[in-house]
Order: structure tokens, then sequence, then C-alpha cells
């Protein structure tokens, strides 16, 4: 049976790959850069498959859990972007923040509970909780973007530069949108209501519209760049609200799901 | 005509103005009732809203304001102001329905509060007005921008104007009876058109953990991130806080019986049962030793800890429910009658209505023999459903197009 003890061996090989996988990319060998960073996935993904049959649940539970699928789909989206956009140093990026994230893990290890409340024991809750990941792990290289091009990068933003951030924007938020809509049909299924106005709703609802906010001014007013970046950047703020921000607001305290029915 | 050159300036103007009245509006009429809203006046409303729209973009031609009203210089401020509103709400904490609307000031019940509702009206006036000029004039490249926008103008519509006709009702039913009376949050009490009769209700349990928690505050140890032990099947022996935690022996349905000085645990299988476990607890330098049986008790049995040393003790917490699920018999006025079982996330189907699994009587836990649900009926989800699924095509196209959206943009400028 594996366990979180095995973590670090399975971690260590697949940062190794993904940054082999980086390197090769910068000197421009897209077909081992790619085979690396694959290597890499197909290593950090045997692992969370493994955790998944021995907790015998899928493992999303705790931050500790969603944090490992955080460190898996970065460089999954970085991958792809670099498969689509053949940006070299986007690979080096995308591993870094995975790192990030399995050093977390690695430092600040949650005793890992086995039970699942019943009410998140259903088909809809993985697919919700992964694609909600993967569209955090598209939204942070966006605003990570954002941050290079209004505080690091000296000259002003390239057009190619700004079409990556709104291509990050439109994957991630299209993932956005799907994740929030599966929500909606599984809280109907679980809770009777498919939208109450709970805290974490709420707070989805603020970083979607946010993000709204930055398609459209981007495409309808598409001289307003450093506008365009800095909401790009609150938006990001309003995600971490909504993800692990409102464990810590008072005004989000004591409203569990089941004392939720705003309607 | 061609004067008119309204800006992003006249856009974040119509937000503040609609705050402005919005906050007039309150101060003269109050929150607004939703409840108030219920069928038929809510299709009425529907009708006149759309027929409106309708004949605003006939109009568009004569009048300006439509036209910019259909740019993104009214949809940009138009979505700043309903994330800011949105914010407010997200800062602030709402206080559910279930609490009567007079204790409450209308900061925590947002959804009542005037400027809150103007600022999404104008908004889904924007997306209304676009879908219905991409309608008109319609091509098979519109088709993404339809499933985004009205997408969401139907859902949003439908979930709100809908909300007043939606009842949610709360039974309480008891094993072996029929219950068709319910109540809602007011307490007021309903008659249903349909009866259920509650024949069985069944808990099945994770198994039993065992934690340390300081006897002085009560907290389980180390505070912050509590470790615990899971006594599944084949676990004899685990580490807690450095205790070597040995189990002697583990009895599923026990009683208690007071022994001359101890407390000892007998098999017992009958209503009331509870679980227990002897265990052996040695310190990591092995100077402590600590034996004795642990149980998280039940309606009828206090709970058993075990103390370790001065600063802790090992107790068993009461056990989480994986699972609970009713087995009922529904009959409704038609004549129907079908045999449903009931848990959470699977609610039951019947004539518009869905019967989900609420709670049970949690004092007596795996033993209890009420069985709480929720009645619910939707009229409107259909429409909403109708909504949810064109934004999802709208969203899957979104991701498909991306890139070319992007190059398409890039030659044109
Ligand atoms: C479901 C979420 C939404 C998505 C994915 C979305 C996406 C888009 C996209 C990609 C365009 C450019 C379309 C094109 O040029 O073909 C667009 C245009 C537009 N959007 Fe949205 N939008 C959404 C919601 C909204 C909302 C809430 C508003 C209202 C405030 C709005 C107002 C507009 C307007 C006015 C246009 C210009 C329409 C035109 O040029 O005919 N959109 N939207």
């Amino acid at each position: 049976m594996i366990s979180w003890d095995y973590f670090i061996y399975f971690a260590a090989l697949s940062v190794l790959l993904w940054i082999a996988g980086a390197w090769k990319a910068f000197k421009g060998a897209r077909k081992s850069a790619c085979a690396f960073t694959a290597t890499g996935l197909l290593v950090f993904g045997t692992f969370i498959g493994l955790l998944w049959l021995s907790l015998e649940r899928p493992p999303l539970r705790t931050m500790g859990e969603t944090r490992l699928w955080y460190s898996f789909f970065l460089p999954l989206a970085g991958l792809i972007t670099y498969i689509r956009w053949k940006y070299k140093w986007i690979l080096s990026f995308s591993t870094i923040l995975s790192i990030v994230f399995i050093c977390v893990n690695l430092l600040k290890p949650e005793i890992h509970n086995k039970a699942l409340m019943p009410a998140l024991q259903s088909p809809w809750f993985a697919p919700h909780v992964i694609i909600y990941m993967f569209a955090y792990a598209m939204l942070g290289a966006a605003a990570i973007m954002s941050i290079y091009l209004l505080w690091i990068k000296k000259n002003p933003s390239e057009d190619k530069e700004m079409s990556l951030c709104d291509n990050l924007v439109y994957v991630g938020l299209a993932f956005m949108t799907l994740g929030m809509l599966t929500g909606a049909v599984w809280a109907k299924e679980a809770w009777g209501h498919y939208w109450s106005w709970d805290p974490k709703e709420t707070w989805a609802a603020v970083t979607w519209f946010s993000y709204l906010t930055y398609v459209h001014l981007r495409i309808g007013m598409s001289n307003k760049r450093k506008a365009a970046l800095y909401i790009l950047l609150l938006s990001f703020v309003f995600l971490q609200m909504c993800w692990w921000g409102i464990n810590y607001l008072p005004a989000a305290q004591g409203s569990s799901v089941h004392t939720y029915n705003m309607n | 005509m061609w004067n008119n050159s309204w800006s992003i300036k006249e856009g974040i103007m119509a937000c503040g103005g609609l705050i402005a009245i919005g906050l007039v509006l309150y101060l003269c009429t109050g929150p607004v009732e939703w409840s108030s809203f219920a069928w038929p006046l809510d299709l009425y409303i529907l009708g006149f809203y759309v027929a409106a729209l309708i004949i605003l973009f006939l109009l568009r031609k004569k009048l300006y304001f439509v036209r910019w009203a259909m740019s993104y210089n009214a949809a940009v401020p138009a979505l700043v102001a309903v994330a800011f509103m949105t914010f407010l709400m997200g800062m602030i904490k709402q206080v559910p329905v279930s609490v009567s609307a007079g204790d409450v000031s209308i900061f925590h019940r947002m959804i009542s509060f005037w400027p809150f509702i103007l600022v999404y009206l104008w908004m889904a006036t924007i997306v209304g007005l676009v879908s219905i000029k991409h309608l008109v004039s319609f091509r098979l490249s519109g088709i993404p921008f339809l499933l985004n926008h009205l997408g969401l103008f139907i859902a949003l519509l439908a979930a709100t104007l809908g909300s007043a006709d939606m009842k949610r009702l709360t039974m309480n039913t008891r094993i072996g009876q029929t219950e068709w009376r319910a109540t809602d949050y007011d307490g007021n009490l309903y008659e249903l058109p349909l009866a259920i009769e509650l024949l069985n209700f069944s808990i099945d349990e994770y198994p039993p953990k065992l934690m340390l928690i300081d006897n002085a505050t009560g907290n389980a140890l180390p505070s912050g991130s509590p470790e615990h032990l899971m006594l599944e099947d084949g676990v004899k022996s685990g580490k807690l806080c450095g205790w070597n935690i040995e189990v002697l022996d583990k009895i599923e349905l026990a009683a208690s019986v007071n022994g001359q000085d101890t407390i000892k645990y007998v098999e017992w299988p009958s209503t009331g049962a509870t679980y227990a476990a002897n265990v052996r607890a040695v310190s990591a330098d092995g100077k402590n030793v600590a034996s004795g049986w642990v149980s998280p008790g039940s309606f009828l049995f206090p709970y058993q800890a075990l103390r370790l040393d001065s600063i802790c003790s090992l107790v068993m917490p009461d056990r989480e429910p994986r699972r609970y699920s009713s087995d009922v018999i529904i009959y409704t006025e038609s004549g129907k009658k079908c045999n449903e079982t009931i848990e959470v996330n699977n609610p039951a189907e019947i004539e518009g209505w869905k019967i989900y699994q609420l709670s049970y009587d949690e004092t007596k836990g795996r033993w209890s023999d009420i069985s709480v649900f929720e009645l619910v009926k939707d009229p409107w989800l259909p429409a909403v459903y109708v909504g949810i699924i064109m934004m999802m095509l709208g969203a899957v196209c979104m991701f498909v197009t991306a890139q070319k959206n992007n190059t398409q943009k890039n030659s044109e400028s």
C-alpha cells in the first residue's frame, strides 16, 4: 500500500525529469523536452493513482491532496502550452511553480483523513475538483505572466506576450466555467439547490466576473494593456480567496454546506 | 446620430447611477421580497422584460443608447460593477433565509438589496441585447458567442425569477409510520400531494479512530494538525504522538459493565450498543504504560477515555458516517406507489418533487429511528439546465477556439 511516506521519492524523480525537460526546451530540443516532461508527469500521476487506490477515494479532500493535483497540472498545462505555442521558457516556469507546491507538501504535511463525508461521495466530485485545479494552474500561469509584464520586463509588452496571457485566460476561464457549472449540477443532486450564495460560491462568482472583465477589456479595448494586466492579477487574488482565503475570512465562518440556503 | 460618442465614461456613470437609484429605492421601499414574485407574476415579468429587450433592439437605429449598450464601453463597466457588488457580498457575512428578515441588516442579505439587483439587471440587459443581435444576424461562427451569452441570460433569468416558485420543505419520518406533512423555513405546515412511509433507516460508518487529547483543554493533539489512528480491519497497533498503541481486543457491538474499580465491555448486539476497544499504550521512552477500554459511547452508554499521563488521554471520537440511507415507500395522490432507497447524493424523484436525504436523529447515531428528508420542487429547473448546458458547450468552444480567436485578432490589428 502506498502512502505519503513514498511521496518524496516519486516527487524527486518527477522533478528531475521536469528539470531535464525544461533544460532541453531551452536548448531547443523540442522532442526530448516533451518526452522528459511527459515521463515526469507519468511518474507523478502514478503516485496520485496509487494513493487514490490506497485511500479508496479520490485524493481531493485535504489541502495537501489538492496541492498534489496542482503540482501535477502545472507541468501538464506547461507542456500543452509548450506544444501549442512553443515558448521556450514555459516549462522552466511551470516546473518551478510545481516544485513550490511539492515543497509545501513535504514541509507541511497534513495528517490525511481517510473518511469522506457522504455529500462528497458523488460522481461529480472528482471531475469538479480536477477541472478546477487545471483552471487554477492555467490562471496561475497567467498571473505570473502579468507580474512579469507589469514590473519585471522593462520594455512595453509585445503582442505575442499579451496573446499568451489571453490564451491562458481563455483556457483557464473555460475550465473554471466548467468547474463552476459541474459544481452547480452536483450541488443540486447533493443539497437540493444549484446555487445558494454560500461563501465559496459567492467568491467563485466574483472571480468569474473578474476574469470576464479581463476578456472583454482585451477584446474591446485592446490598447488598455496595463489595466488588463492589473485586472488579471486582481482576479488571481480573488481566486486565492475562493480557493483557501475563505477559510480565514471572518465573513465566511460558520456557514457550512448544510446551513446553506439563501434563496 | 453620428455625433453621439458615448464611451466607457458613460458606462461607469450608468453603473454609478444604478447603484444610486438602487439606494434611493431601498430607502423608499425597503428590501426586495423575492417570494412575492411567485407564479404567475414571474412569467409576466419575464414576458414583459424579453419583449422590452426586443423592442429596444428593433429601435436601435433610432436609439443611440441601445447601440451603445451593446458595446464593450457598456459591458466592461457593468462586469466591474457586478464583480464589485458580489465582492461586497463575499466580504460581508450573509445570513440564511431561515433567520427572520426583521433582525438582519440589508448588507447581510445582499440578494434583496436594490443596488445589487439593478447592477445584475443591467448586465442581464446587455447580455440579452447582444444575444438578440447575434440571433438576428445568425452565422455559424456566432454559435460560441450565443452559447455563452444566451446561455448565461437564460440561466440567470430562470434561476432568479424561478426562485419564488421553488418549494423546499423538511419532513420528519419515523420507522413504520407514514408522513405527508412538511414544514418550510418559517415553520409553516404544508400538506403534500404525496406521502412517505419509512421502512428502514441505516447508517454505514467509517471504522473508529483513536486520538489523543489534552487533559486540561480537551483539544486534540498535536494542536493544529491532530493525528489519529484508524482502527480498520487488521490494524493491531500504531503510533500517536510518540505513544505506541497496541489494540488487544475490540468489540463492534458492546455494552459497558461496571467492574469493581474499572469499566469493562462485553458483547451486546442490541439497539444502543457502542464500539469499544481494549488498548495498551506505551510512551516513547517506555516508562509510562497505560491500558484499558476506550469507547465513543452511544445514547445509552457514556464515552470512555483512557488517561495516559498527566498531560494527555486517549479517546475514541464518534464514528463518521460513510453512507446513510432510507428505504421508503412513496404514495402519490394519483394512486402511484413506489419503493425507493434515498441517500445523500441519490435523491428520489416523483411527480416534480425531488426527495433528499437530509439528516437523522444525531443523538442516536446509527440507532436513529428517525429520518429527515428535504422535499424540493423547482418548476424552472429545466430552463436553468438549458442555460447551464449552453454555457458548458460555450466553455468547450472557448477552449477549442482560444488560439484561433487570437490569431484572427492579431492579423486584424
Ligand atoms: C459566459 C460568459 C461570457 C463569455 C465566455 C464571453 C465571451 C465573449 C467573447 C469571446 C466575445 C467576443 C465575441 C466575438 O467577437 O465574436 C464577447 C463579446 C461581448 N460580450 Fe461577452 N462573454 C461572456 C459574458 C458576457 C457578459 C456577462 C456581458 C455583459 C456585461 C457580455 C457582453 C459582451 C458584449 C457587449 C460583447 C460584444 C458583442 C458584439 O460585439 O456584438 N459578455 N464576449
